[in-house]
């Protein structure tokens, strides 16, 4: 089974975004690595702590994991079961393939609405109306905009939000409208990347959603260092 | 029963080739919205707190980052080495040494497919070469590769003390003597069918080569000290230094160091011409540049491109799991469960029968997260222990890992081996009967398993 | 739903993250689970979800304002960000006892500061006890000296960090189902909490002794969304109040004795229980009051003086 991959010839702008996203994910998992190792040797060495240190780095785990998921769609690394699939003739794979995209839009779509839900109130703004179709916004939501985190120091980069969002109240740290930012914008490029599989799997540019099992493949991404159970 | 049609959504969208973590996490969501008043927003929450909000989960990346670092920076092939130096003289020795070898490994790493690609990709060719027939080869990798997630450190066990709150470094004590007398099981078996099918042996090579190759890969099993000594701590030298969740952060930046400047099979110091690695007097810059050296980048992203798959699947499976906690199904299963009047043997066999079916169709962690919920007050209630249940589980996806349609050792083996994976099933078979021996013996002995934490930490305590 | 609850009835989600048989709040929350599902049969029926399995302290709060919790009783270091008068509980020796605690909370001034997270969404309607903090360590501490250098797990708080500074010791931040090992390991040296969770946690196991200091408290808040509330039938809500706090009352009452007996069962199971003399509980008193400066602006230098007031007479 031939898959979507990095053999295909790109565009210098998919080239670029490629890079990015992979060096965001390496970057994050670094600075992880980092502060978590900092603080070990700060307390055994030093008797000191960051005591945001454990917070940042929990965070920084959400957010290298939630960007992560959109890149795994655009490149069909998800892993799934393809037992079934692959003793059906081409046809049935075909329609299979279809009726499995129409899935996942429907699952990054109500990801999305229920993300914004969730982090609209912290930004002050409006969550939407409807239990799963989005009709609307609510009115009158309660907002959520003083709600700090745990530990997090406030950086002075960010303090025009408290003019904006919050009554002019000033921060002592930093707001979760930041961290929590991350699930609209994750989850809407979730979305736009299903949209594009979902397009490359009905133009037949691309046979299904998941990480094929070929054993070639398999060992390739291995000796990478994935699969790591 | 509506629970019945929410696990028959799971099974029926992972069937059509829907992606493991959507099948897990849309059935949640329609679920969530058919019977229940909770909104969708708390399912963006759940997702964001899988891994914001569970600390002990952090250890994931950090392992998988410590065993990339050491499977490109060379640690693997020092290790084969000084396994075969030691028991390749022995009657099937090569096929003793790869187990030998993979144990080793497995105290390095927190995972199966990656012990068997460090040490198979060397062994496999090896015994070939030897004389061995291919299937014997696959077959024994295949097993003793799964030892990677039954001898500490383990992505799998981590997923389960995160699950259930049981303490992290309890349950790696705990798989020490299990994994230990698994990989025995194995080599006693090679080595009564070498006797009886005339495997080859190898030449000792004397106390010389196993001087020198310890020596080799002396840096390499280094890293099993400092995780264990850092952990646990030396009696009246040191207390513990870490955490097992920075003990995985500490083996990654270890690694990582290894590998860039001792060994030099990675990083601005590598060999890249031929004549042999760069010295980091010649390129003190190497110090700084290492850290952000192509290599590096690489296997960081590499990494965390798996952490990824794996967390997306784990999220989804927390997802679920809230759902089901929101509408109380694990209480209404564990009290069917005991008005059924189901003793402690009974319980355990279902158990392993859930396991085993689920380890079919489901990749580990999201399978655990799932069922040890489930399981876990009904093994409270009924007074089995929590750390002796969490080896159980281990050995079943252990068993789940070489048994089709979903088992990474078996396409990663037949990967490695270059053979059909239907091969590789059919080679697995009489080592995986001894698994199952040994699953048997694991679940009606606890002792196997409780021993060593309750000597070292004290009885277990169930704050719950 | 599945659950217990029949149809037609309200359900009234209680998410709290302990036992439900042993610790003082599982307890009080699974009594006011058993007498609104009896007396009020029918028409309204409690949920307790116990030991974090549906949302822990820190995601309680934002998932109650979301409306997909009803009730819960975090500790009050955990509404921090809803308002820092709840600072007072944490601020060291700031309460003679637990009969002061009961007084001030039940004062004008405290009922008042039941109101105080209103403009946020919250609504605070009861004060359950845990009691007063002992602290431990893997060494003697009898004097405040004892515990400079020392490595102390505490809660994420800016009082208990700097309660910590104060004593030269350097606070950790650490997930609680860690602290066992991590004590018994030594990756940190010491912790403070009640006799309930010391013994519950097994924590003096794993220590030199604990050291009766009765330093600071750990109490909880019983808290709703206000929107939510505002919505009930007026009826409903008076009986959920009522039961409430007849529960708040009996349980409170109690705290004494569960303090006692797991007290007890700490020196049953030969746990070392140091207690100090008069000259020695001053000399942590003088060395941690100086704490109070740091925040008396949070919490109301008049508040700081009715609990002294109170103190006095008790
Ligand atoms: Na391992
Ligand atoms: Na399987």
């Amino acid at each position: 089974m031939t898959q979507y991959q990095d053999n295909l010839p790109k565009s210098a702008l998919a080239a670029f975004f490629d890079g990015l996203e992979e060096n965001i994910i390496a970057l994050i998992l670094g600075l992880m690595t980092l502060i978590t190792f900092a603080n070990v040797v700060l307390r055994y060495l030093f008797n000191q702590s960051l005591i945001w240190g454990l917070e940042v780095v929990l965070i920084l785990f959400a957010w290298m994991v939630l960007l992560g998921i959109s890149y795994g769609f655009k490149k069909t690394s998800h892993l799934g079961v393809d037992a079934v699939i692959n003793i059906l003739p081409t046809r049935g794979q075909r329609v299979l393939a279809i009726i499995s995209a129409v899935v996942c839009l429907i699952y990054a779509a109500l990801l999305l609405k229920g993300a914004w839900d969730y982090w609209a109130p912290f930004a002050a703004l409006q969550p939407t109306e409807g239990r799963w179709f989005p009709t609307g916004f609510t009115e009158n939501t309660r907002d959520r905009a003083f709600y700090v985190t745990d530990q997090v120091p406030m950086l002075d980069m960010f303090r025009w939000l408290e003019g904006l969002i919050n009554y002019g109240d000033s921060y002592d740290k930093l707001p979760r409208v930041i961290p929590y930012a991350i699930l609209p914008f994750s989850t809407a490029l979730i979305l736009l990347r299903v949209v594009q599989a979902t397009v490359r799997i009905v133009t037949g540019k691309q046979n299904s959603l998941i990480v094929s099992h070929e054993a070639e493949d398999e060992v390739e991404r291995v000796a990478h260092g994935e699969y790591e159970e | 029963m509506d629970v019945v049609f929410l696990f028959a959504m799971v099974i029926g969208l992972l069937l059509i080739g829907v992606p493991i973590a959507v099948s897990l996490g849309l059935s949640s969501i329609i679920f969530l919205l058919m019977f229940s008043d909770t909104s969708l927003a708390s399912v963006a929450q759940s997702l964001y707190q899988a891994m914001a909000g569970h600390y002990t989960l952090l250890a994931i990346p950090f392992f998988i980052l410590a065993s990339s670092f050491m499977s490109t920076g060379g640690v693997a092939k020092r290790i084969v080495r000084f396994a075969i130096a030691c028991v390749g003289h022995f009657h099937g020795g090569l096929a003793i040494a790869g187990v030998f070898a993979c144990m080793i490994f497995a105290a390095l790493s927190g995972s199966s497919p990656a012990t068997v690609v460090a040490i198979g990709s060397i062994v496999i060719a090896a015994m070939t070469q030897m004389g061995y027939t291919k299937d014997f080869a696959a077959g024994v990798i295949a097993n003793a590769g799964t030892l990677g997630i039954l001898i500490p450190p383990s992505i799998v066990m981590v997923v389960y003390a995160s699950a259930t709150d049981v303490s992290v470094g309890r349950m790696f004590l705990a798989g020490v003597i299990p994994g230990i007398l698994a990989g025995t099981m194995l080599m006693i078996a090679i080595y009564v069918m070498a006797r009886i099918k005339k495997l080859p042996k190898g030449e000792w090579a004397g106390w010389g080569e196993i001087g020198s190759a310890f020596k080799d890969a002396f840096w390499g099993l280094m890293l099993i000290v400092i995780i264990m000594v850092g952990i646990y701590g030396v009696p009246g030298v040191t207390g513990a230094i870490f955490t097992p969740t920075e003990a995985a952060a500490v083996a990654s930046v270890y690694a990582f160091l290894v590998a860039s400047f001792v060994y030099r099979d990675m990083g601005p110091l590598a060999d890249r011409d031929g004549t042999g690695p760069v010295s980091l007097l010649n390129k003190p810059q190497a110090l700084v540049t290492a850290f952000f050296h192509k290599d590096t980048r690489h296997t960081l992203f590499d990494a965390g491109k798996l952490t990824i798959m794996l967390m997306f699947i784990i999220a989804n499976a927390l997802i679920l799991k809230h759902v089901l906690t929101d509408e109380q199904i694990p209480q209404q299963i564990a009290n069917a469960m005991l008005s059924a009047g189901f003793g402690k043997i009974m319980f355990l066999i279902m158990v392993n029968v859930i396991l085993l079916i689920g380890g079919q169709f489901m990749e580990p962690s999201g399978l655990i997260v799932i069922v040890a919920p489930l399981v876990f007050p009904i093994a409270i209630e009924l007074g089995v222990d929590p750390i002796h249940l969490g080896i159980i589980m281990v050995v079943n996806m252990e068993i789940g890992m070489i048994t089709p349609p979903v088992g990474l050792n078996l396409f990663v083996t037949s990967g490695v081996a270059g053979m059909p994976m239907m091969s590789v099933v059919r080679a697995a078979l009489p080592f995986l009967a001894i698994l199952f021996v040994f699953l048997i013996l694991v679940t009606y002995v606890p002792a196997i398993s409780t021993f060593l934490p309750t000597s070292l930490m004290g009885p277990e305590i169930i704050t719950n | 739903g599945f659950a217990a609850c029949d149809d037609g009835e309200m359900v009234i989600k209680f998410s709290h993250v302990t036992n439900t048989d042993k610790h003082p709040k599982g307890i009080a929350a699974q009594l006011f689970a058993d007498r609104v599902n009896e007396e009020m049969d029918g028409k309204v029926c409690v949920e307790v979800y116990p030991n974090s399995t549906l949302y822990n302290d820190d995601q309680v709060l934002e998932a109650m304002l979301q409306g997909d919790v009803q009730m819960a009783a975090p500790s009050l270091s955990k509404f921090e960000t809803f308002t820092k008068i709840y600072r007072i509980f944490d601020l060291p020796f700031m309460f003679k006892n637990m009969d002061a605690v009961e007084e001030f909370q039940n004062s004008d001034a405290g009922e008042a500061m039941k109101q105080v997270m209103v403009r946020r969404g919250l609504l605070g309607l009861e004060f359950w006890h845990n009691g007063l903090k002992q602290i431990s360590a893997n060494k003697p501490l009898i004097n405040p000296e004892d515990a400079a250098g020392l490595k102390f797990r505490v809660q994420p708080s800016d009082v208990l960090v700097a309660q910590m500074e104060a004593l030269n010791a350097s606070p950790q931040p650490m997930a609680f189902s860690e602290v066992y090992g991590a004590l018994q390991t030594g990756v940190v040296d010491g912790q403070q909490n009640t006799w309930s969770n010391i013994y519950g946690q097994k924590f003096f196991e794993v220590q030199d002794g604990v050291t009766e200091t009765n330093h600071g408290l750990l109490d909880y808040m019983v808290v709703t969304s206000v929107d939510w509330w505002e919505g009930l039938d007026a009826d409903i809500r008076d009986q959920l109040a009522t039961i409430l706090e007849e529960v708040t009352v009996e349980r409170n009452a109690a705290i004494g004795q569960v303090d006692a007996d797991n007290r007890q069962a700490v020196l049953d199971a030969g746990g070392v229980i140091r207690e100090l003399t008069e000259e020695q509980r001053q000399a942590w008193v003088d060395m941690m009051k100086p704490v109070w400066a740091q925040f008396e602006a949070d919490v109301g230098a008049e508040n700081i003086a009715l609990a002294q007031e109170i103190n006095a007479k008790h």
